[in-house]
Formats: C-alpha cells, sequence, structure tokens
C-alpha cells in the first residue's frame, strides 16, 4: 500500500549548462552575438540601439522607437507593414531606460528577406508629419488610460522620488504631447539609431551568411563611442500618498537605492530578495496573500541599472487594508533583521532557486538572456557558478546581517496611490 | 512536429508523454475538463475560486508548494470559460515529486476552512484588481451577458459579481471537487527528457489507485442562433470612448473554426489589415483597433474592438466598420493578402509551441478535443482554408442579426 504522506526522495540539481553565444565583432563599440542551437525553425533577432530614455526627454525616445516603422520615402508605413506580414514576420520595439530594442520574429526560410526591409526601414524612417500627427495621439490617449490605473500613480511618484535627481527618473506630462515636435524626433534618430547599435542578438538556425550579413549591415549604423551612465545615486527616504477618486485598491510601492549584480554583496542580497518576496512561498507572499488574504499578489526584486539599481516592493491591495499592509511589509522587514531564517526555509529557498537557475537556462532563448544579463556588466557566464555556490553556502547570520544592512525600513521611500 | 506516446489508467486518466530530449526540466501538465461554463448562475466564480483551494493542502499532503520548491520546481494554474490547467515544472531528476503531489490533489482535498476564508479574500482582491479599478476593466462583465442568452458563457470565469464569490460554502467547494475532479474527466501530460517506461511506472504508482469516480455528464444548453443585432451602451469615467462587437462564431472544434480565425486576421489583426489600415491609417478615426477569436469551445466570438480619437463620433466609426466588413461579404480577399495571414499563423504557431511547457499544455488542450495529434494537424487546416471560403465564412458570420455591439461612453 502506498504510504502518501512520504514526500518521494529529493535529488539535487547536480549540473547546470551554460553555454556562450559566439561572438563577431561589427566595430570597436558594436558586437553581434548568436546562439545558433534551436531545434526548429524559430528565429528572433534583436537589434539593440542605445536609444534609451535617459538620452532625451522620455517621450521623445519613446515616439522615435514607436514609429521606426512608420515608413520611408519610398515606403508608406502600410506598405512596409504589409512587406513584412507578408513573410510571416513580427516585429517590435521596446524603448527601455538604457536601450531601444528591436525584435524580429521569423522562421529560418524568412529570416533573409525580412533582415533588409527592416533595417533599411529603420535607416530610412523619415517621420512624415501624418505619422507623427498620428502617434501623438495614440500615445497621448494610451498615457491617459494608463493615468487612471493605481499602479502607474505609484510607480511614477516611486521613481520620481529614488531616481528624481537623475535622467532615468524622467515622467512624461500631458503637456509633452503638445510640445514635442519632429525635429526632436529627427535629431534623437540621428544621434541614437543612425550611430546607435551596440549589440545584435541572434538566437536561430540560420546560416553563416545571414549572420555575417548582420555585421555588414551593423557597421553602418553602429555606436561611435561609450556612453555615460553616470548619476548622483542616492535614497532620501520619504513617504507619499496620491488619492485617487473611485479606487477601491491602493497601489503601493517601497524601496530604495541598492546596487547591481556587480556588487559584492548581490548574490547573496538576491537569496534574502528570492525568501523575502521573489518566489511563491515568500515571506511576503505567504502573511499578505496567504495569510491575510489582502490582496492578489505581492512581490519584491532588485531592478539593475548600468551602474547602481534599487530595490522595490510593489502590490495592490484592498483600499480599507492599505495601511494594514504597510505594517506588515514592514514586520516583515524588521523580522529578517532580528530573527535568524529557520533552516527548512533556507534550504527550500536553496533548492528553489537553483530549480529556477536551471529552468531559467533551459532553450537557446533563455540563454541567450542569461548571457546578456552578465555580458551587460563586463561579467561572464562564471558569474553563475558563483551564484550556485553563493545560494549553496549563505547562512542565516549572514542573510540576517545583509538585511540588517539592506532591509532598514527607514530607509525607504513608500509610496500609496488609490 | 510533437511526438507523444498515449496510455489509459484503468480509472480512466488519459496519459500522455512527450520526450524531449533538450531540455533538463520535466512538466507535468494537467487539464481538468471543468471551466466557468459548468458553473450553476446562481454560484459563478466558483471553477476559478476552487482552483485556488487546489493549492491549499491535499488529504495527505498539508502544503502543495512547499514540497514541489523544495524539489526545485513551481506551479501555477489557470481557469478559463472552458478548461482549469495545472502545470508544475521542475528539475527532470525529481519528476515523481510533481506526480505525488498531483496525485494526492486529484485523490481529495484537505478543505481546511482556512483556505476557503483566505482564497475568497484573495480571489475578491484579483476581482478588484483586474476587473473593477482598471479603465475598460468590466467590458467582459458587460459585454458577456449580452452576446450570449442561453449559453453559460455569458458570465466571466471571474464570476457575475463579487457577492457571490463571497456566498461560496465549503458544500458547494466539496461537491464540485466531487463532480470534476475525477480521473477520467482529467489528462495528464509528463513531457522532457524521460523514457517511457519510468513515466509509465511511476504515473501508475500515483495515480493508479485514485477512485474512477463518475464521470460528469456536460449537459450545457446550446446557445441558440442569433437572430437580431444587439446594442448596448454603457457610460465610464474612462478617457476615450470604445467598442466591442462580437459576432458569433464556431466552436474550437466545428467546422469553419479555423476559417473565423483566418478571417478575423484579415479584419484586424497587425498594422496592414484591412480595420487598421481605413480607419486608423485612412481616416484617422481610431487609436487602435483589433479583430481577434476568443478560441471558445463551444459557440464562440469573433470580436472587433478598439478605441475612437478624441472627437470622433462614434457612429461615424460604426458606419465605416460595416463598410469594410461589407467588403469582405462581396469581394474575395485576393490571393497575396491570404497567403499573407497564412504565413503569420504559421510563425505564430513555431513560437507558441517553443519550450516543454508549451508543448504539454497543447497536447493536453488537443486530447480534449479528441485526439492529441491535432497539434501536429493544425498547418494543414490552416493551409487547406481558401479566399472564398474565407469569403463564404463572411457572408455567414459577418452581419447584423449575428451581431452584439457595446460602445463605452466616456465620461469626462
Amino acid at each position: 500500500m502506498l504510504d502518501r504522506t512520504i514526500a518521494p526522495v529529493i535529488r539535487p540539481v547536480e549540473h547546470i549548462r551554460f553555454v556562450a553565444p559566439e561572438r563577431l565583432l561589427i566595430s570597436p563599440f558594436a558586437e553581434l552575438l548568436w546562439v545558433k542551437d534551436v531545434d526548429d525553425e524559430a528565429v528572433k533577432i534583436d537589434l539593440i540601439f542605445h536609444a534609451g530614455k535617459l538620452r532625451d526627454k522620455k517621450i521623445v525616445a519613446e515616439l522615435t522607437g514607436e514609429l521606426l516603422l512608420s515608413g520611408t520615402p519610398e515606403l508608406s508605413s502600410t506598405e512596409l507593414n504589409e512587406a513584412i506580414d507578408l513573410l510571416g514576420g513580427f516585429v517590435s520595439v521596446e524603448v527601455g531606460p538604457e536601450d531601444a530594442t528591436v525584435s524580429i520574429y521569423g522562421l529560418t526560410s524568412t529570416i533573409s528577406s525580412l533582415i533588409p526591409i527592416v533595417m533599411d526601414a529603420i535607416i530610412n524612417v523619415d517621420f512624415s508629419e501624418k505619422e507623427f500627427a498620428q502617434e501623438c495621439q495614440t500615445a497621448k490617449q494610451g498615457f491617459l488610460i494608463a493615468q487612471e490605473k493605481v499602479g502607474t500613480l505609484a510607480r511614477r511618484a516611486f521613481v520620481d522620488q529614488l531616481l528624481g535627481n537623475t535622467d532615468y527618473g524622467r515622467l512624461t506630462q500631458l503637456e509633452d504631447f503638445s510640445t514635442v515636435d519632429r525635429e526632436s524626433l529627427l535629431d534623437f534618430h540621428r544621434l541614437y539609431y543612425l550611430k546607435g547599435l551596440t549589440k545584435i542578438c541572434v538566437v536561430g538556425n540560420v546560416d553563416r551568411a545571414i549572420v555575417e550579413e548582420l555585421v555588414h549591415r551593423g557597421k553602418y549604423v553602429s555606436a561611435e563611442k561609450e556612453y555615460s551612465f553616470h548619476y548622483p545615486f542616492q535614497t532620501h527616504p520619504s513617504q507619499v500618498y496620491i488619492e485617487k477618486e473611485g479606487a477601491v485598491q491602493t497601489a503601493i510601492r517601497v524601496g530604495r537605492i541598492l546596487f547591481n549584480r556587480t556588487n559584492e554583496d548581490y548574490i547573496a542580497f538576491s537569496v534574502l530578495n528570492t525568501l523575502f518576496g521573489g518566489y511563491f512561498g515568500s515571506r511576503l507572499m505567504s502573511n499578505i496573500r496567504e495569510d491575510k488574504g489582502y490582496t492578489y499578489g505581492i512581490g519584491s526584486g532588485v531592478a539593475q541599472l548600468k551602474e547602481s539599481g534599487y530595490f522595490f516592493i510593489s502590490t495592490e491591495v484592498g483600499k480599507e487594508v492599505a495601511d494594514a499592509a504597510i505594517v506588515e511589509i514592514k514586520n516583515e522587514m524588521q523580522r529578517l533583521s532580528t530573527e535568524l531564517i529557520p533552516n527548512e526555509e533556507l534550504e527550500l529557498v536553496r533548492s528553489y532557486s537553483i530549480g529556477k537557475l536551471l529552468k531559467g537556462s533551459d532553450g537557446p532563448f533563455a540563454m541567450m538572456d542569461r548571457y546578456l544579463a552578465v555580458e551587460r556588466f563586463g561579467m561572464d557566464l562564471q558569474h553563475y557558478d558563483e551564484v550556485i555556490r553563493t545560494i549553496r553556502i549563505i547562512t542565516p547570520e549572514e542573510l540576517k546581517a545583509l538585511a540588517r544592512k539592506y532591509l532598514v525600513w527607514e530607509d525607504m521611500v513608500v509610496v500609496k496611490a488609490g | 512536429m510533437i511526438h507523444y506516446e498515449k496510455f489509459i489508467l484503468e480509472n480512466g486518466l488519459r496519459v500522455l508523454f512527450h520526450h524531449d530530449p533538450n531540455t533538463p526540466m520535466a512538466v507535468v501538465n494537467t487539464l481538468y475538463d471543468v471551466g466557468a461554463r459548468d458553473e450553476d448562475s446562481s454560484r459563478t466564480g466558483f471553477a476559478h475560486l476552487f482552483e485556488h483551494l487546489m493549492f491549499g493542502g491535499s488529504v495527505n499532503i498539508p502544503d502543495f508548494d512547499a514540497p514541489l520548491q523544495r524539489a526545485g520546481g513551481e506551479s501555477n494554474a489557470f481557469t478559463s470559460n472552458d478548461i482549469t490547467n495545472y502545470y508544475n515544472s521542475l528539475p527532470a531528476n525529481n519528476l515523481e515529486t510533481a506526480l505525488w503531489l498531483e496525485s494526492d490533489r486529484m485523490l481529495s482535498l484537505a478543505f481546511t476552512p482556512q483556505s476557503l476564508e483566505v482564497q475568497r479574500s484573495v480571489v475578491i482582491e484579483e476581482f478588484k484588481q483586474r476587473y473593477l479599478n482598471q479603465p475598460y476593466g468590466d467590458v467582459w462583465l458587460e459585454f458577456r451577458p449580452l452576446a450570449f442568452k442561453e449559453h453559460t458563457y455569458q458570465w466571466a470565469t471571474i464570476g457575475k459579481n463579487i457577492q457571490q464569490i463571497e456566498e461560496a460554502t465549503m458544500e458547494d467547494v466539496k461537491a464540485f471537487f466531487n463532480k470534476f475532479y475525477t480521473p477520467s474527466n482529467a489528462i495528464l501530460c509528463v513531457a522532457g527528457n524521460l523514457k517511457l517506461e519510468e513515466v509509465k511506472t511511476a504515473v501508475q504508482k500515483w495515480f493508479g489507485d485514485i477512485p474512477r469516480g463518475q464521470h460528469p455528464e456536460r449537459n450545457l444548453t446550446p446557445e441558440p442562433a442569433q437572430k437580431e443585432y444587439r446594442v448596448k451602451t454603457i457610460s465610464r469615467k474612462v478617457p476615450s470612448d470604445a467598442f466591442y462587437y462580437g459576432f458569433k462564431m464556431p466552436g474550437r472544434t466545428e467546422d469553419g473554426y479555423y476559417t473565423a480565425d483566418l478571417l478575423s486576421d484579415v479584419l484586424g489583426r497587425g498594422q496592414s489589415s484591412r480595420l487598421y489600415v481605413r480607419l486608423k491609417k485612412e481616416l484617422d478615426l481610431v487609436a487602435d483597433i483589433n479583430a481577434y477569436v476568443l478560441g471558445a469551445h463551444d459557440t464562440g466570438l469573433l470580436m472587433i474592438s478598439g478605441k475612437v480619437n478624441d472627437g470622433v463620433d462614434l457612429d461615424r466609426v460604426d458606419n465605416e466598420i460595416w463598410k469594410v466588413v461589407g467588403a469582405l461579404r462581396d469581394i474575395e480577399i485576393t490571393a497575396i493578402e491570404h497567403q499573407k495571414n497564412v504565413n503569420k499563423v504559421r510563425t505564430t504557431k513555431v513560437f507558441s509551441e517553443q519550450g516543454v511547457l508549451n508543448k504539454a499544455m497543447g497536447l493536453c488542450l488537443h486530447e480534449l478535443f479528441g485526439d492529441a495529434n491535432g497539434i501536429n494537424l493544425e498547418s494543414e487546416h490552416y493551409d487547406a482554408i481558401t479566399p472564398s471560403a474565407i469569403r463564404e465564412s463572411a457572408n455567414k458570420m459577418l452581419h447584423q442579426e449575428n451581431c452584439s455591439r457595446m460602445f463605452i461612453k466616456a465620461i469626462k
């Protein structure tokens, strides 16, 4: 008779295989990364430009990105999209604070036709008056809709409090939509797209000739210098409340300036973060969702910037329990600083974290992300051996010391919106 | 081509196995053939609330997540109007932990009052977060009862309202479990770099002794053919007016489903689609416009939705939409326009099947439709569709008597 109360034996993960992409130099300031080990026809190409939101007004960077495929003197936006669609291709543009990424999705059979269409479109885009006006209107509407969400209101105030004295803290205001002009987009495009390519990432089982063609094309638009990401990062603890009439939930953001992967405490802090708010069984989830039922979800994380980073907690809770939830967040922080983490809980977090690392390294697309996450800071894949080692040996005492150092309630920016 | 093996346990549990030599992970996916459509009209939102309770401990194991996390794994689930799907992924050498956990909650739940009370609150917060505290968040709460009059698709998976979630009792929970969570009402898929024999042995070991139970009969009232144009306008505190059109279409396994899917692509998938080009690029009437199908298993909906530009009259938009729709009834699309949409479907399919979890979920879903191998035949279905079939589909579906339309007027 099967005894279901006895758990099957758990076997540890013995080995995680990390494979570096092949690297091809495009220019002194740009390179191509290639993971070719894909077992089907899928191909994804990311073109990464030094065209993030901190280089100009946020709205200029965003509109330029949105309008990259809005047509050239030869092709209207519709003709261009028609050509991409006919090849079964998909293109998306994401503008982040530091970079803008154009992603092309296609198949091994079509990618060589998609590449010149997309790259020529990016280079020759003319930001016509009509396309510019339409996109402004669309973006403005999106902005107004987002402003109706408590999550947006809280995030904006949080960014302002935490990063307001740096270019990462830029926020779009409603009036920006009426003052922004086409010329600024043309300038931004010239500076950060025509001379802004920093990386091409190819995941796909394509012919080498295609990769070489990308290197060749990349030369014409590659970055010509290193850019600075240096700012005076510093937390000024504060408490902000934004009232939103009619809201039934309150968005909460708590956090502080911290560091990125290059800091010696980063890996250990990541373990602490997982335990605190980084997985379904975390302290925050267990207390605020699974015990109190205040929220659908709560989590914490470390957002990494090129030369710094910040720690954040994010949740939306019932309006009537918002203050109670904040008290619980504070309690959970203090518990980590005053009590040692029980062994059983730490063992669980060790196994979970290593399993998560294994899952996050599964498959060619995940492997590219893994590589980029360290390459961005000038590190290599050996960093993950250090991650595994730290997860395995970190002690409750070390974690408590980290909490005392970095998770101090009085150091936090606290924002409520709702 | 996704290869798989299939075997059935004596208690009726259908099991699929997909061998993937390239992944260090294993996936255990369990699909239960129960969704919001199986709920009583006075107990809506229940299938979804129940999904939350499946993580609240089972008869022999007090907590579902912790043992899985200790094995390096993680888990989640989703509920739709049609199905409830649970998935675990973990390092392949710990497969047995997932089977142990998944089988014990199929055997029976712990049914603790604490779990019900907490998950009730969590689901109410989910209701607020996703449906009430978002601009346009309550669209489907309003639209479903307009489009469906008889079929239980008339409510959203979250439920009609918070009150019904507040009223759920432990008796309801137990009855729901006993009725729907039987082995013969489930499909299990195990996927990873594993051997068929070891999977068979382990599945038999953990699931083999679960009592068969009674297979639930589904006896839903079909939605009668729509015979009138249904229109409704609501006012909300949102920045822009919005429009939603739903045309009745064949269910997921019915003839004409794939044709209707391609028809929706012609209308409004992407920036070279008919509606986007006409209403947004040429006429400057809308900020966004899309067409898509819901993929419902029974009678479905082909949707057209979007938001209008400032100062544009909804009636003008309405007029133009019907002109675009009318053209599809009257004139066949060209071979090139057709090929474009078939090509996009092909790329989408390749990307939607990346990773072992997506493959396992897809296999379970197609097994529910009658044959797991259906996942490998989908491309053939699309390839067989012709422009004239799309025109026929437009003539069958795209008229006012088959349409429900909802406008949201912005209160400034």
